[in-house]
């Protein structure tokens, strides 16, 4: 399993009571997005062994497709991202682990406020997406959706508020290509 | 034995997303609309994710201007927009929400 955000959502979810089914919808959602960085990756990486591709389709998070994607065909060495790939894993695993042994002896940890690095890492993530009005309106709607959703304690709030801010999104880009 | 079951599906889904464009047999494409749809995933559902954290700390609506949550999430898109740094966003956002949470 490496997954930072769905990892971190199912856990959310198990606490809530989520039925099993809305969980996993929510993560093939959620990870919907590596069916993009897959298609991207198809040229470089679906010549390779099966060996190769297996290992690289369990380590092609949003980070190492971050650092690989922009490569050409002659610069992509599938040594340079096996190893990202490995320390992303290894590291990813270590910090788990630490976390683990640390949240069950540090009492009130749940009070120190860590769930704001959660917010800060996505609000970090999320920038850089918005580059048009498509994603401007989609990241409105769902934040709006989300914040009314929670508040009144609606059942499967993030995976509706997320697909309502997709959808508006997809239909104001499909707008604007009309349009234009 | 639920979080085992969760978690044993999870793996199967997140690998078949990553895997199955990959595999070289597979001959088919991604639709547009669809290929153009899931390009909002990311911004769509990791906004649903952070919203709740940053507007409904302990799970109640907080739109004040004493809200460390809002005061330090308005400050990290800043601090992106600016450097266009992750771990720079990171460090600074985390110092200034334990900043605000030590003053207000």
């Amino acid at each position: 399993m490496f997954a930072g955000a769905a990892q971190i959502v199912a856990i959310g979810m198990l606490k809530g009571g989520a039925s099993v089914l809305s969980i996993l919808l929510t993560v093939l959602l959620l990870t919907s997005q590596h069916l993009l960085y897959g298609l991207h990756m198809r040229a470089h990486i679906s010549p390779m062994s099966a060996r190769w591709r297996v290992g690289m389709g369990f380590l092609l998070t949003d980070e190492l497709f971050a650092l690989t994607s922009h490569l050409g065909p002659r610069n992509f060495d599938r040594w340079y991202a096996l190893g990202v790939g490995l320390t992303f894993y290894l590291l990813w695993n270590l910090f788990t682990f630490a976390g683990i042994m640390l949240g069950s002896n540090i009492p009130g940890l749940a009070n120190l406020g860590l769930d704001f690095s959660i917010a800060a890492t996505f609000i970090a993530l999320i920038v850089p997406n918005v580059k048009n009005l498509p994603t401007v309106i989609c990241v409105i709607v769902s934040l709006l959706a989300s914040v009314l959703l929670s508040y009144f304690q609606v059942e499967g709030a993030l995976i509706l508020s997320g697909l309502a801010g997709m959808t508006a999104g997809f239909v104001c880009k499909r707008y604007r290509e009309i349009c234009t | 034995m639920k979080a085992w079951l969760v978690i044993g599906f999870m793996s199967a889904i997140v690998f078949m997303n990553r895997y199955v464009f990959l595999e070289p047999r597979l001959p088919l494409r991604l639709g547009r609309n669809l290929r153009d749809f899931l390009g909002f995933a990311v911004p769509g559902l990791l906004t649903a994710i952070c919203a709740p954290i940053v507007f409904l700390p302990d799970h109640q609506l907080d739109l004040s201007p004493t809200n460390p949550y809002l005061l330090a999430g308005v400050f990290a898109v800043a601090i992106m927009l600016w450097k266009k740094s992750v771990l720079m966003t990171l460090i600074t956002s985390m110092a200034v929400f334990y900043l605000l949470r030590w003053l207000l």
